[in-house]
């Protein structure tokens, strides 16, 4: 048989030197063609050796294991490798995917190195669809994907305000204006843009120029002429809501 | 919700109220009736709708227009209303009844201001009803806003209890860090004794502690120095970090786990991912009526332009509880890159 390869990625060297000492022990055989110490590195190595394996820290910085995983293409079988993390485990035992957990145990790497052997001869690799559903997965446990702040220009520098402090946007001719307890300020998400990235449970477009956090609403009324009214906690001003949104009130 | 309902609120009150006014009209027209006033039943019972519905009317006009009316305001109103809806209403009432209302004022003049007199006497008995009815109802409501009011409190600071002791000890990072000593252990036993050293004073200083409301500055930074002790043997060379505080400071109280959160924040989505690491700042100063703290990186910062899955939601949220708004929270780019976030805490 050939020589057997396989690459190891980590940013902490002392996991990456431990990894490679199990590895010895239970599979004195294989040949680990290089170390990397983060995302780069792992792809220029994979692309410079083609090793048989490779055995991919999930957060490392530059790319993480998943982007690795998939700028290789399936060039190399690749085991994922994550300290508790109850979501990559859980998405890795769904879709089938080989991981090892941190700190490695020699049992657990056994199984593992077992399974390889076999599926030396039969040369599969990672299914780019699962590794996208995976990416996905993940992703999503990332965060909301809703946004939580905004950048806006103050004084010098730039701040960012987080999104439950913002009163109301309302729009200019270019920009939207955002207001808050603490001012008003200009930024260049029109609302459309910010409908779509604000969380619409807290966040209510009422009028075609006019977003409003429902949380500032102090009340809402009706004027003579019979257009609904917002009256807000914080600020004097009334905002006017347009027949169109008047809708999500009524349902109240 | 309670504030987009007041408008259908009103409109449900304004018919409820002509509906028991008109009730009591009715029982004050059997009542004069009885007593042998006016001329039969059908009259009185004219009279008497016509009048109290337009008092009601006017006053509920009144409020209408003044949802927050003062007393004053009130007593105003009252004056003007009831007057003006006993005069409405007797005009009304003549119409219905066919009685010429011209002839009532100039042929019995005696009876006109009979009426009005009564009209205005149940007048005042019947708002006078209202009024307390009214006050019960909003006791009643205020009594259902603090209920709620006190049972989320509670519900909040339970969420922040656990939220706090999730931080501290976080699963991924316990992990993560037990991984490195286990391998260090093997290799360089040294090092890895003196990381077990720094996660033990890391996990007894968040532990051990009663958690209190307060700690000091200084304990806190003991336990932020612990624990980015504990990143700089995992990240090596790509970490750099340090604390600066002026000794004037150290013992003033702060709020436990108010920093770490910072720290970590810069860890995690500034200092992580960047392959060349880079430096975590933290410093005290002197500022206005309290002190400042700020923890600046010089990781990849926030590019986007819209920032989400940023773990300091919690922190602000706290900082508002402990220090009724008057402590602030800043995020700014640092430069030349990174975030620089600046705590403004009063002293008490």
């Amino acid at each position: 048989m050939n020589e057997v390869k396989a690459v190891i990625a980590d940013d902490e060297a002392p996991l990456r030197q431990s990894l490679r000492a199990r590895l010895s022990e239970v599979w004195p055989e294989l040949i680990i063609c290089g170390e990397a110490k983060n995302g780069k590195e792992a792809l220029a190595i994979v692309e410079q050796h083609r090793p048989h394996f490779a055995f991919l820290d999930i957060k490392m910085p530059g790319l993480t294991g998943m982007e690795v995983a998939e700028r290789i293409e399936g060039a190399c079988r690749v085991v994922f490798v994550t300290a508790y993390d109850e979501y990559a485990v859980d998405a890795f035992e769904k879709e089938a995917v080989d991981y090892l957990l941190k700190p490695v145990t020699k049992e657990r790497l056994e199984k593992t190195v077992k399974r390889l052997k076999q599926e030396l001869q039969t040369g599969s690799t990672l299914p780019a669809e699962i590794l996208h559903r995976l990416m996905v997965r993940l992703s999503r446990e990332e965060g909301s994907g809703r946004m939580q702040y905004i950048r806006v220009q103050h004084g010098d520098g730039v701040r960012l305000v987080p999104v439950d402090e913002v009163i109301y946007f309302k729009a200019e001719d270019k920009y939207t204006t955002v207001i808050t307890r603490e001012g008003e300020s200009l930024i260049r998400k029109s609302i459309k843009e910010l409908t779509e990235e604000l969380d619409p449970e807290k966040f209510w477009q009422i009028h075609r120029g006019t977003i409003v956090n429902v949380k500032s609403i102090a009340r809402v009324s009706r004027s003579l002429t019979g257009k609904g009214v917002v009256r807000l906690k914080d600020r004097s001003e009334t905002l006017t809501i347009s027949n169109r949104y008047m809708h999500r009130f009524k349902q109240m | 919700m309670h504030r987009i309902m007041e408008f259908r609120l009103d409109k449900k009150r304004f018919l409820t109220s002509l509906a028991l006014t008109a009730v009591f009209n009715t029982i004050i027209a059997l009542f004069l009736t009885h007593l042998g006033f006016g001329s039969g039943l059908g009259i009185n019972f004219i009279f008497s709708q016509s009048i109290g519905l337009c008092m009601c009317t006017f006053i509920l006009a009144g409020h209408y227009f003044v949802r927050r009316p003062s007393i004053p305001y009130h007593a105003i109103l009252l004056l003007i209303a009831m007057p003006a809806g006993a005069v409405a209403g007797a005009f009304i009432g003549a119409h219905i009844a066919g009685i010429p209302f011209s002839e009532i004022i100039r042929g019995r003049p005696a009876f006109f201001i009979q009426i009005l007199f009564i009209g205005i006497l149940f007048g005042t008995i019947i708002t006078y009803f209202f009024f307390s009815r009214e006050r019960i109802f909003q006791t009643e409501a205020q009594l259902q806003q603090e209920q709620i009011k006190s049972l989320t409190l509670e519900k909040e600071t339970l969420e922040t209890h656990l939220k706090l002791l999730q931080a501290q000890i976080e699963p991924h990072f316990l992990f993560n860090t037990l991984s490195t000593i286990l391998s260090l252990l093997e290799s360089e036993p040294e090092r890895g004794k003196a990381m077990l050293e720094d996660l033990t004073r890391y996990l007894r200083a968040s532990l051990s502690r009663t958690r209190g409301k307060m700690t000091t500055l200084a304990q806190e930074l003991d336990l932020v120095r612990a624990y980015l002790d504990i990143y700089k043997v995992r990240m090596g060379q790509r970490l750099y970090y340090t604390i600066d505080v002026p000794n004037t400071l150290r013992e003033a109280p702060f709020p436990p786990m108010l920093v770490q959160p910072l720290v970590e924040n810069a860890i995690r989505h500034g200092l992580e991912h960047k392959v060349e690491g880079g430096e975590i700042l933290v410093k005290v100063q002197d500022h206005a009526n309290g002190f400042r703290l700020i923890v600046a990186d010089t990781g990849s910062g926030l590019v986007e332009d819209s920032v989400t899955g940023f773990g300091l939601a919690n922190v602000r949220e706290r900082l508002e509880a402990l220090y009724d708004g008057k402590a602030r929270l800043i995020l700014e780019d640092n430069q030349p890159s990174g975030l620089k976030v600046t705590m403004e805490i009063p002293h008490e």
